[in-house]
């Protein structure tokens, strides 16, 4: 998909994402379109999946480790056609609702592994990606984590497994919108040097704008092409990206928008194909 | 001779001999390979050998993924290092996806702890692990039990934690003797004065206590619970129903173990007064004999709690 048609989707996705929390009255809008442009890039350009077979074997998998974001994965999901007919309202936290507050992997068709509590998906995405090798499969595993989901430590645990078994094959997207539930990150540990943190465990590290949907490819690719380390892609990000009213407000970590809001999202949001 | 020289040389022949007809299975090891007995699993399979480090939360997440991706993963290291200090990811990540990663936690209890000391020896994990969904648990009661539980929790789809000891077994079952699918093994029966339900590696001195009773003039039966929270406890029921008096014996504390089941099962399928003998504090460093005896476990003390239960 080129440039344009990605940016395109990104803002439908985005607009389906906040719809389905307004709708729903619940969920996190502002770190779902904080990462946006990254699940759009993976799931229209980068991931080797199969959404009529979502268990297929050598598919490649992906892991929300910021489970919480789920509302664009979910919207993602829906535009890739994993979801026969076609989810036109979510239903997002609602008692039987297929779309969890946090992913379910039994819940939702084309989700590889449960996520929503913190730290845990560089580990469990090193599993998958060992038993890549193991069966000498040729599937990547992608991650994407928040810069302050890495404040816990099973995230290190995992990124040093990751280096020790040389899993070139596990590609990790941190979302670094410098935010987390309460404050910043560097007002919470006096600092986000996360590249440099990585760089420092033995992972293959590049610094990109995360909403630029060709630098995301691009580092992709730059990653695909180069063995023997794990790969991390640190993406500046603007938390609530898209909207005007909550770019940059962490505010909106979680929250539900007004119907004033609404009718900004759609002036904003709404009417991409 | 026995075969093994405890539950983790027991564990270690279990899961090399799974691996060589199965390739799924994996073996993961938060720095535990030489604890687990298991050196020579490392070096016979090393692509099946996953190292994570001193980290036992990144290796129930790694288990999990390889398992989500299709492999037989075995997690094997000190049993309160999995259940606290990784509980939520066996929870959320195992239980909760109803993942096919199988768990054997050593240095269970006072005996499997013995000398290193509280920090190392663990009397919770079962409280733990049969609070969460999917989980099948058993507690084998001498080394080659253990051998048998691996093998049948290779065969069990989903979740399974298998409590270790740390050598300190004494060997009560016969070799080959398979793991009761039933949940419990009948012993002995001398009579029905009382019910004694022993859980993992105090078997032994749950069956001298029967013998130290019946000199007294007290005639006990005695049986092994090896499956906690079984689907079908038919068989348990069974035994609970020609008595007025069980008395289980464990090496955990008194809340959440097999004191917890009984006592349930008799609360709502087989009314039965139940007499808990299991430990109630923390214990202390010590030589396993003497510190299980210090901590109620002699078979003259077991014999005495259940003559004070019965008013005998």
């Amino acid at each position: 998909m080129n440039t344009q048609e990605l940016q395109k989707l990104a803002k439908k996705l985005r607009f389906e994402a906040v719809r389905m929390v307004y709708e729903g009255k619940d969920g996190h809008p502002g770190p779902a379109l904080s990462i946006a442009d990254i699940v759009t890039t993976l799931y229209f350009d980068i991931l080797n999946v199969d959404p009529k077979n979502p268990e297929w074997a050598d598919r490649d998998r992906f892991i929300l480790s910021k489970g919480h974001a789920c509302p664009i994965w979910y919207a993602a999901l829906n535009e890739r056609g994993y979801f026969e007919p076609k989810v036109e309202h979510f239903n997002l936290r609602q008692l039987g609702s297929t779309f969890q507050g946090h992913p379910s992997m039994h819940s939702t068709k084309g989700i590889d592994m449960t996520s929503g509590s913190l730290g845990n998906g560089i580990a469990i995405g090193a599993g998958m990606a060992a038993a890549a090798k193991i069966q000498k499969k040729d599937y990547f595993t992608y991650v994407i984590c928040g810069d302050g989901e890495l404040q816990e430590g099973v995230c290190w645990e995992g990124a040093n497994m990751a280096t020790g078994r040389k899993l070139d094959n596990l590609i990790v997207f941190v979302d670094r919108n410098g935010w987390q539930s309460y404050k910043t990150v560097e007002f919470t540990v006096g600092q986000n040097n996360i590249a440099e943190r990585f760089r420092a465990f033995g992972w293959h590290t590049q610094e990109i704008c995360g909403h630029d949907v060709d630098a995301i490819k691009s580092a992709v690719s730059i990653a695909k092409g180069t063995e023997g380390r794990p790969h991390a892609i640190i993406c500046d990000c603007v938390k609530g990206k898209g909207l005007s009213y909550m770019e940059n407000d962490n505010a909106w970590h979680k929250g539900v928008p007004t119907d004033e809001q609404w009718e900004i999202t759609k002036k904003e949001l709404g009417g991409a194909e | 001779m026995a075969e093994f020289k405890g539950t983790r040389e027991a564990f270690a022949a279990a899961l090399s001999e799974l691996a060589a007809v199965n390739d799924k299975v994996v073996g993961v090891f938060p720095d535990s390979l030489k604890a687990m007995r298991a050196v020579s699993f490392g070096e016979t399979y090393p692509e099946r050998y996953i190292e994570c480090g001193i980290a036992e939360q990144c290796a129930v997440d790694v288990a999990a993924g390889l398992a989500s991706a299709g492999m037989l993963p075995f997690v094997g290291t000190y049993c309160g290092f999995l259940t606290m200090r990784a509980g939520e990811q066996m929870r959320t990540f195992v239980g909760y996806t109803d993942q096919n990663v199988k768990f054997i936690g050593v240095n269970a209890g006072i005996l499997g702890g013995e000398r290193e000391g509280v920090t190392h020896q663990f009397y919770e994990d079962l409280a733990f692990v049969t609070s969460i969904p999917n989980f099948t648990v058993l507690t084998p009661a001498d080394p080659e039990q253990l051998y048998e539980a691996v093998k049948y929790a290779a065969a069990i789809e989903g979740p399974v934690y298998i409590r270790g000891g740390s050598g300190r077994e004494v060997d009560v079952y016969a070799k080959d003797a398979p793991f009761s699918r039933d949940g419990i093994t009948v012993w002995k029966e001398y009579g029905t004065d009382a019910l004694l339900l022993s859980n993992g590696y105090v078997l032994d001195r749950v069956l001298a206590a029967a013998d130290v009773l019946k000199e007294q003039g007290v005639n006990v039966t005695v049986a092994d619970i090896n499956i906690l929270y079984g689907k079908d406890p038919s068989k348990i029921l069974e035994a609970m129903a020609k008595t007025e008096q069980v008395v289980t014996v464990e090496d955990h504390n008194i809340n959440g173990g097999l004191g917890s089941y009984i006592s349930r099962l008799a609360s709502e399928n087989q009314p039965v007064k139940v007499k808990r003998i299991a430990l109630t504090d923390f214990a202390e460093s010590g030589p396993a004999k003497e510190l299980a005896d210090a901590y109620g476990f002699s078979p003259e003390g077991i014999a005495k709690t259940v003559r004070e239960t019965l008013g005998k």
